[in-house]
């Protein structure tokens, strides 16, 4: 056993003796203590709100005047690679669409879905988007199945707001299941 | 014809002995339910420092989880291994257990007190034995039975090596504690603990006169209650869980109770010997001081286990033997010289 032969002066001697390097340790563990936690109470109180460029659940937007952008040219149809997607067209003479042809049925099977969002580069009237609504958690297979109707609700977090921040947020809990509700006027920014 | 009852001498007995009695239930109990708080604090503790919450989602903060943890812990299956000592398995936990409660009959919390309405005095510690300290690290020392015994009658070879680890570690540290205490027993002239916290009062705490005593009690007794840096029997790294591997249910829960007992009674030994005991400022009464150093103590032990890793065996032995045991046969020396 030669395998001790530092050089040890006088500071290091009295550094050892009086645990220096221990007790920086300590304090540092100390300051931690106190700092801001990382973790994201999600369901409970607080839930992330993800930027535009979220890839999250389809949804199908209407213009200024309140008319549906899409025209059921069956375009994200072709481009799905899961081919979830199913789109039929019909004649519309009422002025629904901003063209005489929308879609009669567009539905989306989430179960299948990848989020790969061709399907939004494939729009020519930009009327699909991927959103940023991403409890899509469900206990039956047939509510993954997403009809036109539904996706051209409103969706809760509106267009305008920027997102990548963390909001207040509440649980609820009822017969359909579970919903976290944001408060988008609680804001947070991310650790 | 109630004043002739009260001065009867059986009666006056009967009373002492009833006084005695429920002074070691209600020790009894309240050590007993004090591991469910200090999980949680070691839970919480950990979770800050690693910058997380620790347990949240039971109660406000978390608050009732220690209470989970022992409802499942009682409805566990309780699994003792096929090739176990049967007998010895199930009594192993119990031997580590008795010694670390009987530790707490001879620590003084306080002063006498005046019980009100019925005029009686009590004190707040079950004996006073004149060899007091003795007592306490005798009693102590025989907790590593229960650990050995569970290592070997677990018939598995983690579960020796970690009661193996044990027995070595508190044989090397034992000394260099018993040897810190003589240090504090010669300056105070007793080994009564009460007499020990009496000869501190005023501020003339024995951490001033016996610096080099209190960190060698410190580390020691680090070592004694098997923490971290010093946690070598339970070492999750290289032995599983160590000497309580293959225990489950209530029979882990016991060991686990050991622990955050033995953790307490050295806490409260080293406020005993080094702090003072009760002595504090007067605005509050004296058990609410001794209350405030332990728990500062503990949080001060759960704190270093999160900060510091842990010791190589090797290490662990050139520290006990090489270090701490001649460092305190100097501390004695030196006290000796000074005090003479």
């Amino acid at each position: 056993m030669n395998g001790n032969h530092y050089n040890l002066n006088l500071k290091d001697i009295l550094k050892k003796v009086f645990f220096v390097d221990l007790i920086q340790g300590l304090f540092i563990t100390f300051n931690y203590t106190f700092s801001k936690t990382i973790t994201l109470r999600y369901p409970d109180e607080e839930k992330w709100i993800p930027y535009r460029r979220f890839r999250g659940l389809h949804t199908l937007n209407r213009n200024k005047e309140g008319k549906e952008l899409c025209v059921g040219c069956e375009l994200c149809q072709k481009s799905c690679p899961t081919q979830c997607i199913t789109v039929v067209p019909m004649q519309d003479k009422t002025g629904k669409g901003i063209a005489d042809r929308i879609a009669y049925r567009w539905e989306i099977n989430l179960l299948r879905c990848m989020f790969c969002g061709l399907c939004e580069d494939a729009c020519p009237t930009e009327a699909l988007k991927l959103g940023r609504e991403y409890e899509l958690a469900n206990t039956s297979m047939q509510r993954s199945l997403w009809t036109k109707e539904e996706l051209l609700a409103a969706q809760e977090i509106p267009v305008e707001f920027d997102g990548g921040v963390i909001v207040r947020a509440r649980l609820e809990r009822d017969d359909k299941g579970l919903k976290v509700i944001p408060d988008m006027s609680v804001q947070k920014r991310w650790w | 014809m109630f004043e002739l009852f009260i001065s009867n001498p059986l009666v006056l007995m009967m009373i002492e002995v009833l006084v005695i009695c429920i002074k070691v239930v209600v020790v009894t109990l309240v050590v007993f339910s004090l591991p469910l708080p200090l999980t949680y604090i070691e839970r919480k503790v950990a979770g800050h420092i690693q910058v997380r919450l620790g347990p949240y989602r039971v109660g406000p903060h978390g608050i009732l989880q220690p209470l989970a943890d022992m409802i499942k812990l009682i409805f566990k299956e309780d699994i003792i291994p096929y090739k176990a000592d049967p007998w010895l398995f199930k009594i192993a936990p119990i031997i580590a257990m008795v010694p670390a409660f009987a530790v707490f009959a001879t620590i003084p919390f306080g002063e006498k007190v005046t019980i009100p309405f019925i005029d009686k005095e009590v004190t707040l510690y079950i004996s006073d034995m004149d060899t007091g300290i003795l007592y306490v690290l005798a009693i102590a020392g025989l907790s590593v039975y229960g650990i050995i015994l569970g290592g070997w009658a677990s018939n598995s070879k983690y579960a020796l090596l970690g009661g193996l680890r044990s027995s070595a570690q508190m044989i090397s540290y034992e000394l260099a504690l018993s040897f810190a205490c003589i240090g504090v027993v010669m300056v105070v002239n007793s080994l009564s603990l009460v007499d020990i916290v009496r000869a501190q009062s005023g501020w003339h705490w024995n951490i001033l006169y016996q610096p080099l005593g209190f960190v060698i009690f410190a580390i020691a007794g680090l070592a004694e209650i098997n923490r971290i840096p010093f946690d070598l029997p339970e070492d999750e790294g290289t032995l599983g869980a160590g000497y309580h591997a293959e225990y489950s249910s209530m029979r882990f829960a016991f060991f686990m109770l050991t622990e955050y007992v033995a953790m307490v009674s050295m806490s409260v030994l080293m406020v005993i010997l080094f702090f003072g005991g009760w002595d504090g400022p007067g605005f509050l009464p004296g058990i609410v001081w001794f209350l405030i150093k332990v728990a500062f103590i503990i949080y001060v032990i759960i704190w270093t286990r999160f900060t510091y890793p842990r010791y190589r065996y090797d290490q662990l032995m050139t520290i006990g033997w090489k270090i701490l045991l001649p460092l305190s046969l100097l501390n004695i020396l030196i006290t000796g010289l000074v005090v003479i």
